[in-house]
C-alpha cells in the first residue's frame, strides 16, 4: 500500500509542467533527528526522518502528507552484546484538503486524529520538547494516532478579542498495514483569546469498533506575549484511565531571535500523572498508576537545528526507573522541485 | 554488502549533503527573518498587522523561517492554515509581513 501510496505520490509530482506553471509551489519539510534514549539504565538510538509534502494546487486545494522512517538500535542483551537494528516506516498522514470557505476547510484522506493537543500539534520531533510522548498520549488515538475518513475543521466565529475553532471528523476502520485506523467519530472544541495567547479546549471521541468506548478530555495552551513562557496542559479521560500532563517552557531571553548563547537556551520541566481504569484490549496506556516528572533544557543552534537534553524519573508499582534523553534535531524546508521557488 | 544499519547511513549522506555550499539556497533566493522585518517597514499597516498576526499564531510554535521564497512562503501558509487553524484573513496579512 505504501508503494502503491508512493507511485500516485510521485505521478502528482511529476506532472512538474503544470505545478510549475502555477504560483503556489509544492514544498517538503519535516525534521531529521538523532535521540539518544536511556531507560532503566537500557540505552537505544533511534535516528528519525519525518518528511512532510505540501502540494498547493489552485486556490483552494492542498494535498499533504507526512511520514516517518526510523531506526531502532539496541544492544541484544540490553546493557552488552552486539548492536542490532529495526528499521520501520509509517504513513503518519496523507490528505487532500479543501479550503470551502472562510469558516469550513474539508479533509478526506488519512489524518491525525484530532484529540487533545499532542497528537496533532506538539507531536512533531521539530516542536516537541520532550522526546517521550505523554502517558495519556493512547487515550483518543487509538488505534494508530491516524484516522481515514473526513474531517470538518475550521474557524467557526472570528471576533477581534477571541476565535472558536472546531474539528469534527468521522473515520472508517482500516487494517491495511500503511493506513491502519479505527472506526471512530469525535470533535474538538477550543476558544483562542489572542491578546494573551491562551487556548483552552474541549475534545470528545467515540470509538465504534469492537468495544465501543468514550474518550474525552480537556487541554490548555497558554504563551502570554510579555514573557518567554510557553505552557501547555492536558488531561484526558477514557475507560482505560485518565491523566494529565503538565509542560512548562522558559526561553532565557524575551525575544525567539536572540542570538546570546543564554537566549537559545530554554528551561523545560513537565510533570504527568496516569491513574488506571480498566484496560481494554489494544490500550497504549500504562499498566498501573504512574507519575512522572522530568527536566530538560533546549538550546537553539542557528540553521533551524536544536539540541535537547532532559532527565527524570517514573514511579510506577510496576517498578521506579530513571529516564534520560539526549537529542538533535534539524528542521528543514525546501521546495520539492528544484529551481521551483523562484 | 549488508548495511546493519540502512537509515543511520541514509541519514549521515543527506546531512553531508545538505551542509556542503553547492546544496545551499542561492542568496538571491534567501529571504531571511531580518529582511522580512525590513521589508515590512516599507508597508507598514498590513505588513506590521501581519507581523503581529505571526507572532500570535505561528510564533506560538517557531520562528520565522530562514529561507523562503514567495512562493514558498505561499505554500507554507495554505499547509498551515490548515495545520494550525488561521483564518482567511490571517493568511492574507501573514503572507504581506513574510514576502511582500
Amino acid at each position: 500500500m505504501l508503494q502503491r501510496a508512493t507511485w500516485i505520490l510521485m505521478m502528482v509530482l511529476f506532472s512538474g509542467s503544470a505545478l510549475r506553471a502555477q504560483s503556489n509551489v509544492p514544498i517538503i519539510s519535516g525534521g531529521v533527528q538523532f535521540l539518544s534514549s536511556t531507560n532503566g539504565g537500557v540505552t537505544t538510538f533511534q535516528p528519525l526522518i519525518a518528511p512532510v509534502v505540501a502540494i498547493p494546487i489552485g486556490e483552494r486545494w492542498l494535498v499533504e502528507s507526512r511520514a516517518t522512517f526510523d531506526e531502532f538500535i539496541f544492544r541484544e542483551n540490553g546493557t552488552s552484546g552486539p548492536y542490532h537494528a529495526l528499521t520501520f516506516s509509517s504513513m503518519d498522514y496523507l490528505q487532500l484538503d479543501f479550503l470551502a470557505n472562510r469558516h469550513v476547510t474539508i479533509t478526506l484522506g488519512q489524518f491525525l486524529t484530532p484529540f487533545g493537543i499532542y497528537n496533532e500539534r506538539v507531536s512533531p520531533v521539530w516542536i516537541r520538547n520532550i522526546a517521550d510522548p505523554p502517558l495519556i498520549a493512547g487515550i483518543g488515538t487509538r488505534t494508530s494516532g491516524s484516522s481515514d475518513g473526513g474531517m470538518l475543521r475550521g474557524v467557526a466565529i472570528e471576533k477581534k478579542d477571541w476565535q472558536l475553532q472546531y474539528t469534527a471528523y468521522f473515520a472508517a476502520r482500516s487494517g491495511t498495514r500503511q493506513f491502519n485506523s479505527g472506526r471512530t467519530a469525535g470533535a474538538r472544541v477550543g476558544v483562542f483569546v489572542p491578546g494573551p495567547r491562551l487556548e483552552v479546549g474541549f475534545s470528545y471521541q467515540r470509538f465504534l469498533q469492537d468495544l465501543h468506548l468514550n474518550s474525552w478530555g480537556t487541554y490548555v495552551v497558554w504563551q502570554p506575549s510579555g514573557a518567554p513562557l510557553d505552557v501547555r496542559a492536558e488531561y484526558a479521560h477514557s475507560r482505560g484511565g485518565q491523566g494529565y500532563w503538565l509542560e512548562g517552557a522558559y526561553r532565557f531571553s524575551r525575544s525567539r531571535d536572540d542570538s546570546s548563547w543564554l537566549g537559545r537556551l530554554q528551561a523545560i520541566g513537565r510533570v504527568q500523572q496516569f491513574y488506571l481504569g480498566t484496560p481494554s484490549p489494544n490500550d497504549v496506556l500504562p499498566g498501573a498508576d504512574t507519575q512522572q516528572v522530568e527536566l530538560g533544557l533546549n538550546y537553539y543552534l542557528p540553521h533551524n537545528v536544536r539540541l535537547n537534553a532532559s532527565g527524570g524519573r517514573q514511579f510506577s508499582s510496576l517498578g521506579n526507573s530513571n529516564v534520560w534523553n539526549l537529542q538533535i534535531t534539524y528542521r528543514f524546508l525546501f521546495p520539492l522541485i528544484p529551481g521551483s521557488a523562484r | 554488502m549488508n548495511f546493519r544499519f540502512p537509515l543511520s547511513l541514509i541519514l549521515v549522506g543527506s546531512c553531508v549533503v545538505a551542509i556542503t555550499p553547492a546544496a545551499q539556497n542561492p542568496p538571491a533566493q534567501q529571504k531571511s527573518g531580518v529582511a522580512a522585518k525590513a521589508a515590512a517597514k516599507k508597508a507598514p499597516n498590513e505588513s506590521a498587522e501581519g507581523e503581529k498576526r505571526f507572532e500570535t499564531h505561528c510564533g506560538r510554535c517557531h520562528v520565522p523561517p530562514e529561507a523562503l521564497s514567495p512562493r514558498e512562503v505561499k505554500a507554507v501558509l495554505r499547509h498551515m492554515r490548515v495545520r494550525a487553524n488561521l483564518t482567511e484573513e490571517d493568511q492574507r496579512l501573514i503572507l504581506k509581513y513574510l514576502a511582500p
